[in-house]
């Protein structure tokens, strides 16, 4: 080989070596989960632990060598529930290939990045707003709608009433945040209420941030409740509760939340304001998630003693056990090298039925549902503890009786 | 010198590749300049800027596009939420109308998160007492059409507040 031969071959090597230096990723099959979530800001008290569930699943399959050999990478942004964060974190991430899931952790986030979603052909998590049902396109809620597990907890409070030997319907009181997903609950649920004779007080509606609720509460009081609906996200229900509770209301009228309700975040604090407080949910919560082996063999492996564990944990695998089910689907379909978004996207519409080892329901999302799964679970607050009163049942549908 | 026709191949091969890649971003030249001006384009940092907030109003985008509003952070200066290296916050997203214009104001959520770094209390409500206001200096700011990838840039003065009067 002459001298000039040798030169040439190595910068042939030097310029092969960059590349691959350059591009080692494309020798790693990997697929992206973009998170955006909420770490430090105002609802991280819940999104922590629910992304933990999703970071500890996720770390699990990859060490397991992934889904037929591709590698889940998470990649959790911390948008401090900020939406304009959020679209500049999507904005930085859109144009990656192999970025297959975007789940948001605020509706508000969800309906920006929505129609962002829509052009890259990609598919988006959001929490439950009714409106993503209504009208099919690309972004998934969790679990049922807000408004089917509102109807879900008016037929229990129904069947409460008539369980009391009271006659006719009741009425209720609701309160929540003032904003668009305060007012969802009423999209839908507010007809179901009229469709079972039940006499839905004026809604309250204050500031995120309230300390206390007492003028709220009073109102409804006076108003005649025999139910009062705390809406919001943990710990605000929780607070409603603690206020209804120092003004004596829990006595006489029976408290309810929606799925966002007390957790062991707000009973670690209040137990003995929210005793009795009823809870309607998609996900497993309190002692029942702690009896679930799946969910707690995982948070001992990767995060050890039980004392600091939330039920929302489950959730967040839950997510996880969503993502591999639709990769398993979209790599059997198109394969690792083919894949795009957009065949996550169909694959999702195909995992219908999915178990969620007891999280929650059976995965419902399909070509005509983006519901997360159908199903809700009535829990109690009994002694310092969130118990199950029912087994899983069937929300209504209550987005189809709202106008959208 | 057939080494040398190598190497040239060996430069313009990847030269036509980088340019096809970057098709896009040219394609984002063609059309008007996309404008920025930021209001005011000189504050300093006080509870005024959630009832007022800082605005951006652009011309020059894709007609009826989403338009997302950044600020980039100087080099080595960290922000609660950012991870290490991350250099871009959102501030603002906006729509054009027809024409390609636009306006966007920063939300409390942003103004109390970027501007002020505020901790959070269990209650939702801002701590001011985790706050750290970002440090006074010229801060460049971007606006992006999110479809047509058109940019504007413009900058934002944060200056001391004014010494109180004894």
């Amino acid at each position: 080989m002459g001298k000039r031969s040798a030169i040439f071959l190595s910068i042939i090597l030097a310029v092969c070596l960059s590349i691959a230096g350059l591009s080692s990723s494309a020798f790693a099959k990997e697929v992206e989960y973009l998170s955006l979530a909420d770490y430090t800001g105002p609802i991280a008290g819940l999104n922590v632990p629910a992304d933990m569930g999703l970071e500890d699943y996720l770390k699990d399959i990859n060490a397991k060598g992934g889904v037929d050999g591709v590698k889940i990478k998470l990649i959790g942004i911390d948008t401090r529930y900020d939406t304009a964060r959020a679209v500049s974190a999507y904005k930085r991430y859109r144009r990656s290939p192999k970025l297959l899931v975007v789940n948001s952790i605020s509706t508000g986030i969800g309906k920006a990045v929505a129609r962002l979603i829509e052009r890259d052909k990609r598919l988006q998590l959001v929490p439950g707003d009714g409106e993503f049902q209504a009208h099919i396109q690309r972004t998934f809620i969790w679990g049922p709608a807000y408004q089917d597990a509102f109807a879900a907890t008016l037929d229990w409070v129904m069947a409460d009433w008539k369980k009391k030997g009271k006659s006719g319907a009741p009425v209720i009181g609701y309160l929540s945040w003032d904003n668009p997903f305060g007012r969802e609950l009423l999209r839908g649920g507010k007809e179901y209420a009229k469709k079972l004779g039940i006499k839905l007080l004026p809604p309250e509606y204050f500031p995120p941030g309230t300390l206390k609720h007492d003028v709220y509460l009073t109102r409804l009081a006076k108003g005649g409740a025999n139910y009062i609906h705390a809406g919001g996200v943990d710990p605000t229900p929780t607070n409603v509760i603690r206020d209804a509770h120092s003004l004596g209301l829990t006595k006489k009228i029976q408290m309810t939340c929606g799925y966002w309700g007390p957790t062991a975040l707000g009973i670690g604090v209040h137990a003995k304001a929210l005793e009795g407080t009823v809870i309607t949910s998609f996900y497993q919560r309190g002692e029942e998630s702690k009896e679930n082996k799946v969910v707690t063999d995982l948070w001992k492996k990767y995060r050890g003693s039980m004392v600091k564990f939330n039920e929302v944990y489950g959730m967040g695998m839950s997510w996880g056990m969503t993502y591999v089910a639709g990769l398993k689907a979209a790599l059997k379909a198109v394969g690792y090298d083919n894949l795009k978004p957009d065949d996550m996207y169909k694959a999702y519409q195909g995992i219908t039925g999915l178990d969620k080892y007891g999280v929650q329901g059976a995965c419902a999302y399909s070509p005509t549902s983006r519901r997360g799964s159908l199903e809700v679970k009535i829990y109690r607050v009994k002694g310092g503890k969130i118990v199950p009163i029912t087994g899983w049942r069937k929300a209504p549908d209550a987005v189809s009786l709202h106008k959208f | 010198m057939r080494i040398i026709k190598i190497l040239l191949l060996l430069a313009i091969i990847p030269a036509l590749v980088l340019g096809a890649i970057s098709c896009q971003t040219l394609q984002s030249l063609v059309g008007p300049k996309a404008k920025l001006e930021v209001i005011p384009a000189e504050t300093f940092l006080s509870p005024a800027l959630i009832r007022k907030p800082v605005t951006f109003n652009g011309t020059g985008f894709g007609p009826k596009e989403m338009i997302a509003v950044e600020m980039v952070l100087p080099s080595g200066m960290k922000m609660k939420g950012l991870a290490e290296g991350e250099d871009l916050v959102g501030l603002a997203v906006g729509d054009t109308d027809d024409k390609g214009n636009f306006t966007a104001a920063m939300k409390p959520m942003a103004t109390l998160n970027w501007f002020f770094q505020v901790g959070w209390t269990p209650l939702l409500r801002p701590n001011f007492k985790e706050a750290r206001p970002i440090p006074p200096g010229v801060y460049k700011i971007n606006a992006t059409g999110l479809y047509s990838d058109r940019v504007a840039t413009s900058s934002l003065k944060i200056v001391p507040p004014p010494k109180k009067k004894k």
